[in-house]
């Protein structure tokens, strides 16, 4: 079991390092087909003011004269040797620029997951448990939540809280308050694919023969939800958290664009506007790192979590 | 109503249940005194499981109307809101399920959930808990109680299982357990010892017993008193003696008469072919020859012998069959034959001619007189085709029958051979019923006139008096085609019915092979007197009308 488990372990790390590299690689050559030049378009920029010269070294240091494949193997051999060379538009490295920037998003992201699972479980619990006018009321939420594109419920959040109720401010984006605010901006279309599987699972789980045996046994409801159908309900609910953190990242730009906070969003949107090669290539190459490190915790976790998960080859029984 | 000395520990009055405007069960009454035990007996959609868990108050959706009277121990249940009646559940009303695999909640382990059962009694102390459940872990029978406590579900056997389930029952004391079909997901052997451990326990502990099933035989062997459901209304009620000597309803003999057990002759006559086909059948090769078998599977790097020198042949038109528990290899056997996979040694031969080494088309054509009626017809048919498509089906593939409006005769003769009218052509599987459903797949089966059929439990998933009429047409048609069967089965008091000769495999191996007579008669392995001694005992001096020597002789 323990030497199975390792092999796992390792099959599935080099799994994820192969899905980093494509993504690179992906990127790589989706910028570069994309029409135009963008990076001597940009240098040429007149006003940024770069003489041919200067330009011609630029060009010269990034290898952007050579062959596409040529270019792909050197950015690819700095990536792997952790430089991320320098923004096209303010001379800053990369690294620097998105080491600033990521603390924000982070604790934008981790409080907004945080609230969308309680959302979900919340929701989930009181479909099943409340009475049944209220619990086919919960049951349409997640499909409301959903429907209401996130801006919108920025803005009402914004008008209602911030300027009504003058419960944050829009001048201080990165308060506490603030912070709150657009992590439940974030949080409510996240959780709403949770809610609706926690919500099925669930049902599927409480008509089992096991559930019915241990009420024959004299749980109370409350307890037969704790100790029996919160874990193997929740099962499938972990698989989709790591599923969701993509969307929290997409998420993350709209909602801090919206309540104008610093963050890999505004600088994402900078880079794409001011085409901004060498940060696009950086940020889109991190949110695969993030997802795929997100995934393989999520498939590393869940032999332990789940006893009935063996880990050998298939074979014909 | 006071308890009195005398006054039944579970008393059910007028009891109904309806969903919407479908009474599922109308007026049904019974009593059930101290230490008694009492048997539900019913097929399919007879309410037994409804009434069950109508007392345990288990039924789990709003839309059940239940009315009536549910006296336990002088008290009314029905009516009882659940904060008085959740200190009854378990500790007086215990509950044993129907599939012991799926009655365990798959992630925690035994001795989480044992513990929680026990807390419930009251016991704070966690190590006194561990111990109590351990010594009750032993009294039913594990014999590693340590391992179990340790263990998830899915590491037990269904016995073993179902055992951790009796024990959690009994581990309050309750005064009466309702136990729904407890033995039909285990094996024969296993049925027995886990029926007789029950009986222990009941003898030891002076616990009562409701005990639903839809086996006559085992609920004439287990229990006091019989209740025959039929639709949610009771046909009959009497000591099980009394109900079994002289069935005063109708139902209740036909459902005896369809009880393989008890009839162990009643398709022999049907079965008997003149004496110069029998003659002619014995002079003949045999259809099916198997030579040494043997079969491995690689699992988790382990090799596994799943067959290990498996050798009988059957001759024309007579019914060889397979026997053995889950594991015994029975259907790796028929999945051989059938071509579907490759043995690793020996021979295989059909009509003489053997099955190894022979070019793809050549296997069709061996194919074609060679057909599989599969254990559950609710899966084997397409639910998207009508009948006429499925049917006619193996025709299409194979390009023979002629021309289309031929073609539709032979479907239609094939569903005529099986009893089906032909307005059934244009029903979809979902507008049928079982048997209608597994006659189907017999027509299916029938209608490239195969010389051989191979039936793998084809009635398993059936009710009894179903059971019996597909048994019938099966007898039938032997007959008046000449078909040979190989007849894969668990059940040995099927097997008597309809074979002629047997196999009995265990962990891969055939243990004893013969006429059928002679297996029953006189068992020379452990292991067929094992399975033998799992049919429900029924004494001649019980039974009715026909007596059984030969079936009363075997079980002793």
């Amino acid at each position: 079991m323990k030497n199975q488990y390792q092999r796992f372990v390792l099959t599935r790390a080099g799994q994820a390092v192969v899905v980093v590299l494509l993504a690179y690689v992906l990127t790589f050559l989706v910028i570069s087909v994309l029409p135009g030049d963008s990076i001597t378009n940009s240098l040429r920029d007149p006003q940024r003011g770069l003489s041919e010269e200067e330009i011609q070294r630029i060009v010269a240091f990034y290898g952007l004269d050579k062959p596409v494949v040529v270019q792909l193997v050197l950015s690819l051999g700095r990536f792997l040797s952790g430089d991320l060379g320098f923004s096209l538009q303010s001379n800053l490295p990369v690294a620097q620029l998105i080491g600033d920037a990521l603390p924000s998003t982070l604790a934008l992201a981790s409080s907004a997951l945080a609230l969308a699972v309680i959302f979900a479980v919340a929701i989930a619990y009181g479909a099943h448990y409340l009475p049944g006018k209220w619990a086919s009321l919960l049951r349409s939420v997640p499909s409301l939540f959903l429907s209401v594109p996130n801006f919108v419920i920025g803005l009402v959040l914004i008008e209602l809280f911030a300027f009504r109720l003058h419960a944050f401010t829009t001048i201080d984006t990165n308060s506490a308050a603030a912070t709150v605010f657009a992590a439940v901006t974030l949080a409510i279309p996240v959780s709403a694919p949770l809610a609706e599987v926690f919500i099925a699972s669930l049902d599927h789980e409480s008509r089992q023969e096991y559930a019915v045996v241990a009420r024959s046994r004299g749980l109370s409801e409350a307890r037969l939800f704790v100790q029996h159908l919160a874990k193997p309900s929740a099962l499938p609910a972990v698989a989709m958290v790591a599923l969701i953190v993509g969307e929290l990242l997409g998420g993350a730009v709209i909602t801090e664009t919206i309540f104008g906070r610093d963050g890999i969003g505004t600088l994402v949107q900078k880079a794409v506007t001011g085409e901004d090669q060498p940060v696009l290539q950086a940020v889109v190459s991190l949110s695969a790192i993030v997802f795929v490190a997100v995934n393989l915790v999520a498939d590393l976790a869940s032999p332990l979590v789940d006893p009935r998960i063996e880990l050998r080859e298939v074979v014909d029984a | 109503m006071p308890e009195q000395k005398n006054a039944p520990l579970l008393d059910v009055e007028d009891l109904s249940v309806a969903y919407g405007p479908n009474d599922v069960v109308r007026d049904v009454r019974f009593s059930i005194a101290r230490g008694e035990s009492l048997a539900l007996i019913g097929e399919s959609g007879s309410g037994k499981s409804t009434i069950a868990k109508s007392i345990l108050k288990l039924l789990g959706t709003d839309d059940a109307e239940v009315t009536g009277n549910v006296w336990f121990e002088g008290r009314e249940l029905l009516g009882m809101p659940e904060r008085q009646f959740r200190p009854l559940r378990g500790r007086r009303l215990g509950y044993i399920p129907q599939d012991p695999g799926s009655a365990l909640n798959p992630v925690r382990t035994i001795g989480s959930q044992a513990q929680e059962a026990a807390a419930l009694l009251g016991e704070t102390n966690p190590d006194a808990r561990r111990s109590h459940i351990l010594s009750v872990l032993a009294d039913v029978g594990l014999a590693d109680p340590v391992r179990v406590y340790d263990s998830y579900p899915h590491q037990l056997s269904g016995g073993m299982l179902q055992r951790v389930l009796i024990g959690l029952t009994v581990l309050p004391r309750p005064a009466l357990i309702v136990a729904d079909e407890p033995t039909s997901a285990l094996d024969v052997t296993v049925q027995k010892l886990t029926l007789d451990l029950l009986a222990d326990l009941r003898q030891e502990l002076d616990i009562s017993l409701l005990l639903i099933t839809h086996d006559l035989a085992i609920a004439a062997e287990r229990a006091d008193t019989l209740v025959v459901l039929r639709d949610g209304t009771v046909q009959e009620t009497g000591a099980a003696r009394e109900v079994f000597k002289a069935p005063r309803s109708e139902y209740a003999r036909s459902l005896y008469s369809d009880v393989p057990a008890l009839n162990p002759d009643r398709y022999r006559s049907q079965r008997l072919l003149p004496d110069n086909r029998r003659r002619e059948s014995t002079a003949n090769p045999p259809r099916i020859e198997m030579q040494g078998v043997e079969k491995s599977f690689t699992t988790a790097g382990k090799r596994v012998l799943a067959l290990d020198g498996v050798s009988f042949s059957v001759s024309p038109g007579t019914t060889h069959a397979l026997v053995g528990e889950s594991g015994s290899g029975k259907t790796t056997a028929a999945r051989l034959l059938l071509g579907l996979e490759q043995p690793s040694a020996g021979e295989i031969r059909v009509n003489g001619d053997p099955l190894q080494g022979r070019r793809r088309s050549e296997l069709r054509d061996v194919r074609r007189h060679l057909q599989l009626v599969y254990q559950n017809p609710f899966t084997s048919l397409d639910p998207t085709w009508r009948v006429s498509r499925i049917v006619g089906e193996p025709l299409d593939r194979f390009g023979v029958g002629g021309n289309r409006s031929r073609r539709a005769a032979q479907v239609r003769e094939a569903l005529e051979a099986v009893g089906l009218p032909e307005s059934f052509l244009a029903r979809r599987p979902a507008h049928l019923s079982g048997g209608q459903r597994q006659r189907v797949a017999i027509a299916r089966a029938l209608v490239l006139h195969p010389d051989i059929v191979v039936l793998d439990e084809p009635t398993s998933a059936l009710d009894v008096s179903v059971q019996a009429g597909i048994l019938e047409l099966l007898a039938r048609l032997q007959r008046e085609r000449g078909l040979t069967y190989l007849f894969v089965s668990h059940d040995l008091a099927l097997v008597r019915q309809i074979a002629d000769t047997v196999s009995v495999l265990q962990h891969g191996k055939v243990v004893e092979d013969g006429p059928v007579q002679r297996i029953f008669e006189q068992p020379q392995h452990a292991y067929t007197r094992a399975l033998l001694a799992a049919i429900p005992r029924v004494t001649a001096s019980e039974t009715p009308t026909t007596t059984i020597p030969a079936l009363s002789e075997a079980t002793l």
